[in-house]
C-alpha cells in the first residue's frame, strides 16, 4: 500500500475513531554496510526499511502504536492499540499536537554526491585501508573491525492541523579495531569517522592515524593511584558528556531527577566552559530542521562561561515551566515516544592546542577513552567510576602507555574543575563533540 | 506468515548468483511498553516489528540483507540485490523443504496480548507501593514493564522450515533515594522467557523492597577504597563478571578470526579446578532461553570450561565454516534487521561446595559485591571493568560498612585463574547483553565465588 495514502487513511480513520488530534511520524532507510577480513569481503550487508508510528490525542490523553506492517490490516491495529494506550494513562499530561512553527531553517543533511558513489567504489576504499593499516608496522597482527557502513533515510511527520515535514539524511561511516601485538603484549585501537563527504576519505591518512592509534598503546606501564592533573581528550570528554546529557533535561528537573533543578541563570560550572547546540553544525552528525514534535530548531547556549542559560525543553515541559520550548522533543524512532535531547552538543573550543595543553603538566594522566560509561555512572548524583585508556605526561610530555585504569569523580565538579579547553573540537558519531580538557584532577586507580 | 511457494522463490533467487547455502529469516513481533514514574502511569506504547532477513553464504563470505516489504515483488529484489554480491556465477543447489516440528521446552500460559493493560498497571502499582513504603527517604520510583511475542520463521537452501513463538516478559525497578544532601539509586529487573503468569506471581516484596533498599543503603554508604583486594561476589546477577571477563571472548565472534585470548586453547587448563562454566539455552523459561537459536537449531547444554579445563566455543554455522567445527545452537539475533551470529543464552558458573558463610568467614579483608552494575569487556585482550552497585568492605571475616563508587577492572583470562572459592548457592539473573548482533536477552549466573585479587576503582583513593 502506497505510504501517502496509507498516512492519510490512517489520520481520517483515527480522527472518525474519536481521537482530538492525531499526528503520523514516517521514516524509510536504506543501508549498505561490507567488512573486510585480509583482504576479502568477510560480510556484506544491505537494507530497505521502514516503519511508522501513530500518536494521537484520546479522551484528553495522549496514546502511541507504532508497525513495520505497512498493509490495510494494520489500520484498526494501530487505532486500536493507540486508544488502549491512552486510556491506560493516569491523566492529561498537557501534552498535545503541534499546528507548526512559523519558519523553519532550511538546511540539508543529505549529500546527492555521496548517494552517487557506487558499491564498488565504496568496497575498493574499505579494501585499501585494511591493506595500508597491515601493511603499516610488523606489530599489526589483524583488523578485528574494518567496516564501512553507509546510510540514507527519510523521515516525515503529518498531522491533523495541517502541519507537514520532511526531511532526508545520509552519511558514511569507516569503524576500525586494530590489534597489534608486541612479546606477549596485546592492544587495540580503534578508529571511527562519519562523513558526508566521499572526496574527504583519505586511506593513507586514515590507515596511519587507525594504525597510530593502536601502536601508541604498546609498552604499557603501571604508575601510582592516586589524585592527577588530567588533560581528557576530545573524544574521551565527548563521551562522558554524552552520558551525562540527561541532567540538562527539563523533565529529569520536573521529576527531582536532576541536580540542576532551579539553577536556570546560575553559575554551574568553570568561566571557561561554553556548551552549545547546534543543529547544523556543519560536521555534526545529528542535526535536524524539526525536533521530534515538529518544532523548528535553532542554534543555542545551553551553558555561557559557566552560567547555565536553559534547560532542554519540548513544548509540554516548557509549558510546565512557563517558557517556550528550545525545540529539543526527540523522536528516536516512529516505535519511541516522546524524550528530551539535544541535537549537536558540544563544548565550545578555546585557543591552545592539545600538545600545549600537556605541556602545562609535570605528573598528570592524558585519557584517550572510557569504556562502563553505560554502568559505572550515575546521572542522578553526577557521580562516576569508569574504567579509562591513556598515557602518563611527565614533564610536559606524553611518556608511556598507562594500563588499564579507572578514573572516578563528580560530573558536576568535573565541569567546575575544567581549568584549559583545547582548539581540536571533534564531534562522535552521535552528534557529541569535545575539544580536549585540562581537569584539576580526578582519582586514578590503575590495575 | 509468508506462502511457502514464496519463500522458495526467495531461497532459489538468493543463490541466483552463486553461493552455497540461503537463508530467510522472517519475523512478526508484538510488543507493549509501559513506564510508571511517581506513582502515574505516563508512557504506554504497543507495537508491530515485521521484517524479512536474508542471508547468503559463499564459501568464507557472509551476505546479508533485510526489508519490510514483503510483496512478492520486494522479497525477491531483496534477494537478488543480495545475490548481487556473489561473483562464483554457479547456482547454489536447493533442497525441498521439510517442515521441522520440536516440543516446545518453554511453556506459555499467558499469551501477553491476551492480556489487558488494566492488569499489568495493577502489578507496577503494587511494586510502586512496595518500594515507596519501604523508607520515606524514597523519592522516585520508576517501574518499566515490557512485553514481546515473536513469532518466527526460518527456511533455508538445505531445506530447514521451521517456525517458533518466543515469549518475553519484564519488569524493572528503580528506586531513587535521597537526604537532601544527595541521592542514590537502586535496581531490579527480573525477566523471564515467560507470558503474563510470570509477572503475576512475581515476589514483589522480595524485588521491589531489593531496589529500595539498595538505593537507601548507598545513601548512608563511604565511598569505596582504592586498591588490590580480594572480592567476594555474590549469586546470581554477579555471573555478569564471567559474562563479560570470559563468555564473550568464547563466542565465535572472536575465537574464529583468532581475535580472542581463549582461541586454539581447547584442551588447556584455563582456570582452577573448582571452575565449571556452562551456557544453557534450554533451562526452562529463563530470560536467555530459546526453543531454537536463530538459525533453527535446536538450543542445548554447551559445557564451555570443565574442572577449569576449556571444553568448547558457541558457535554459529558461518563461523563453523572459518572453525571447521560444529555449530552449538548459540546463533541469535535482535531482529531481522541482523545478521546473526553465536552469541550467549543463559550462562553460569556450576555450583562449588563452599557454604556463602564460609566463603566470607575466611576472608580477613576485602571487597563484598552484593550486587553487580553492567559491565563491558574487550574480547581482543580480555580487558573489562564493571561497576558494584551494592558493595560493603570485608573486615576479619564478618561483612562491615556499605561502600559505594566500586569499580572492578581486570583482565578475564588472568582473573579466571584467580578464583579460589565457589559456593553453593547457584542462581540466575536477567539482563540485556548487546554485542554485533544486536542487543539480547540473556541470564547471567553463578554461586557466590571469591577471587583472590581484583583491583578495584574507587573516588576515595588509597
Amino acid at each position: 500500500m502506497h505510504i501517502t495514502k496509507f498516512q492519510e487513511e490512517l489520520l481520517s480513520k483515527a480522527i472518525d475513531a474519536g481521537f482530538k488530534e492525531a499526528e503520523v511520524y514516517y521514516e524509510r532507510s536504506e543501508s549498505f554496510q561490507c567488512m573486510i577480513f585480509e583482504g576479502e569481503i568477510d560480510s556484506y550487508e544491505t537494507s530497505e526499511d521502514g516503519g511508522l508510528g501513530l500518536r494521537g490525542l484520546y479522551n484528553g490523553k495522549m496514546g502511541y502504536a507504532y508497525t513495520e506492517k505497512i498493509d490495510e490490516d494494520s489500520i484498526p491495529f494501530l487505532i486500536d492499540s493507540a486508544k488502549a494506550n491512552a486510556d491506560v494513562l493516569d491523566e492529561d499530561d498537557g501534552s498535545d499536537i503541534f499546528e507548526g512553527s512559523k519558519e523553519y531553517a532550511n538546511h540539508t543533511f543529505y549529500n546527492e554526491d555521496l548517494a552517487k558513489i557506487q558499491i564498488p567504489e565504496k568496497i575498493e576504499l574499505i579494501k585499501s585501508i585494511e591493506k595500508k593499516v597491515l601493511a603499516y608496522d610488523p606489530r599489526i597482527v589483524t583488523l578485528n573491525y574494518c567496516v564501512l557502513q553507509y546510510f540514507s533515510g527519510d523521515r516525515m511527520l503529518e498531522n491533523n492541523k495541517g502541519l507537514s515535514l520532511k526531511e532526508k539524511k545520509n552519511g558514511l561511516v569507516i569503524f576500525i579495531s586494530t590489534v597489534v601485538k608486541d612479546g606477549e603484549e596485546m592492544k587495540t585501537g580503534s578508529f571511527i569517522k562519519l562523513t558526508r563527504d566521499f572526496s574527504s576519505l583519505d586511506a593513507d591518512k586514515i590507515a596511519k592515524e587507525a594504525a597510530e592509534e593502536a601502536l601508541s598503546n604498546l609498552g604499557e606501564q603501571s604508575i601510582p593511584a592516586g589524585r592527577y592533573p588530567i588533560i581528557m581528550r576530545h573524544n574521551a570528554a565527548a563521551s562522558l558528556l554524552a552520558t551525562f546529557t540527561p541532567i540538562f533535561s527539563a523533565e529529569n528537573t520536573q521529576k527531582d531527577q536532576s541536580l540542576l533543578k532551579g539553577k536556570v541563570g546560575k553559575k554551574i560550572a568553570s568561566d571557561v566552559f561554553t556548551l552549545l547546540d547546534d543543529p547544523f553544525h556543519p560536521n555534526a552528525a545529528s542535526g535536524s530542521n524539526f525536533d521530534g514534535e515538529g518544532v523548528a530548531t535553532k542554534a543555542r547556549n545551553i551553558v555561557s562561561n559557566g552560567i547555565l542559560e536553559t534547560l532542554l525543553h519540548n513544548r509540554r515541559t516548557a509549558k510546565l515551566d512557563g517558557v517556550e520550548t528550545t525545540g529539543h522533543a526527540r523522536k528516536a524512532s516512529y516505535k519511541s515516544t516522546l524524550t528530551i535531547a539535544p541535537l549537536n552538543m558540544f563544548i565550545a573550543s578555546g585557543e591552545k592546542s592539545r600538545d600545549d595543553l600537556i605541556a602545562s603538566i609535570t605528573n598528570g594522566v592524558l585519557i584517550t577513552d572510557l569504556s562502563g560509561l553505560h554502568s559505572g555512572t550515575n546521572t542522578i548524583s553526577g557521580d562516576f567510576s569508569v574504567a579509562a585508556g591513556g598515557f602518563h605526561i611527565r614533564d610536559g610530555k606524553i611518556s608511556t602507555p598507562v594500563k588499564q585504569m579507572t578514573i572516578a569523580g563528580n560530573f558536576f565538579d568535573f565541569i567546575n574543575n575544567i581549568e584549559e579547553i583545547g582548539s581540536d573540537l571533534t564531534f562522535l558519531p552521535g552528534g557529541y563533540g569535545s575539544p580536549s580538557l585540562r581537569v584539576k584532577e580526578l582519582s586514578v586507580t590503575v590495575d | 506468515m509468508i506462502k511457502q511457494s514464496i519463500i522458495e522463490n526467495v531461497l532459489e533467487a538468493a543463490l541466483s548468483k552463486g553461493g552455497d547455502f540461503s537463508e530467510v529469516f522472517i519475523e512478526d513481533k508484538y510488543v507493549n511498553r509501559l513506564e510508571l514514574q511517581g506513582g502515574k502511569l505516563e508512557k504506554s506504547i504497543s507495537g508491530r516489528d515485521y521484517g524479512i532477513g536474508i542471508r547468503i553464504f559463499s564459501g568464507l563470505q557472509s551476505i546479508y540483507t533485510y526489508t519490510t516489504d514483503f510483496s512478492e515483488e520486494g522479497l525477491l529484489l531483496a534477494a537478488k540485490r543480495a545475490a548481487h554480491a556473489i561473483k562464483s556465477g554457479v547456482n547454489g543447489t536447493i533442497h525441498p523443504l521439510r517442515k521441522e516440528l520440536f516440543q516446545p521446552i518453554h511453556q506459555i500460559e499467558q499469551m501477553p496480548q491476551t492480556v489487558e493493560h488494566a492488569r499489568k498497571v495493577a502489578v507496577m502499582r503494587k511494586a510502586n507501593e512496595i518500594a515507596r513504603n519501604y523508607d520515606e527517604r524514597i523519592r522516585q520510583v520508576g517501574l518499566r514493564y515490557i512485553d514481546e511475542e515473536q513469532h518466527i520463521l526460518i527456511a533455508n537452501s538445505e531445506g530447514k522450515f521451521v517456525e517458533d513463538t518466543r515469549v518475553h516478559s519484564r519488569l524493572s525497578i528503580q528506586a531513587t533515594a535521597s537526604d537532601d544532601i544527595e541521592m542514590q539509586t537502586g535496581f531490579y529487573g527480573p525477566g523471564a522467557h515467560a507470558g503474563f503468569e510470570f509477572i503475576e506471581n512475581l515476589d514483589l516484596e522480595h524485588y521491589a523492597g531489593e531496589a529500595a533498599r539498595i538505593a537507601i543503603t548507598m545513601l548512608g554508604a563511604d565511598e569505596c577504597p582504592s586498591g588490590k583486594f580480594p572480592v567476594i561476589i555474590d549469586n546470581e546477577f554477579g555471573g555478569v563478571i564471567f559474562h563479560e571477563a570470559c563468555g564473550h571472548g568464547l563466542e565465535a565472534t572472536s575465537v574464529a578470526k583468532n581475535n580472542s585470548v581463549f582461541a586454539n586453547r581447547i584442551g588447556e587448563k584455563v582456570a582452577p579446578d573448582i571452575v565449571t562454566y556452562i551456557d544453557d539455552g534450554t533451562l526452562p523459561n529463563e530470560w536467555g532461553s530459546l526453543n531454537i537459536d536463530d538459525e533453527g537449531e535446536k538450543t542445548r547444554k554447551n559445557v564451555l570450561i570443565e574442572n577449569g579445563i576449556l571444553k568448547g566455543y558457541l558457535i554459529d554455522k558461518f563461523n563453523a565454516r572459518r572453525m571447521n567445527a560444529e555449530a552449538t545452537g548459540s546463533s541469535r539475533r535482535e531482529s531481522y534487521r541482523f545478521n546473526p551470529t553465536s552469541r550467549m543464552t543463559n550462562t553460569y558458573i556450576a555450583p562449588g561446595t563452599s557454604t556463602p558463610e564460609e566463603i566470607i568467614a575466611s576472608t580477613e579483608s576485602g571487597l563484598y559485591a552484593k550486587y553487580m552494575g553492567g559491565g563491558s569487556v574487550n574480547p581482543a585482550t580480555g580487558d573489562y571493568n564493571f561497576a558494584v552497585s551494592e558493595a560493603y568492605l570485608v573486615k576479619n571475616g564478618k561483612i562491615d560498612r556499605p561502600v559505594r563508587g566500586a569499580t572492578l577492572i581486570g583482565n578475564g583470562a588472568k582473573t579466571l585463574q584467580l578464583v579460589d572459592k565457589v559456593g553453593n548457592n547457584l542462581a540466575h539473573g536477567a539482563g540485556m547483553c548487546g554485542s554485533i548482533s544486536g542487543s539480547l536477552p540473556v541470564n547471567v549466573g553463578q554461586p557466590m565465588i571469591r577471587i583472590s585479587e581484583i583491583t578495584v576503582g574507587g573516588t576515595k583513593g588509597e
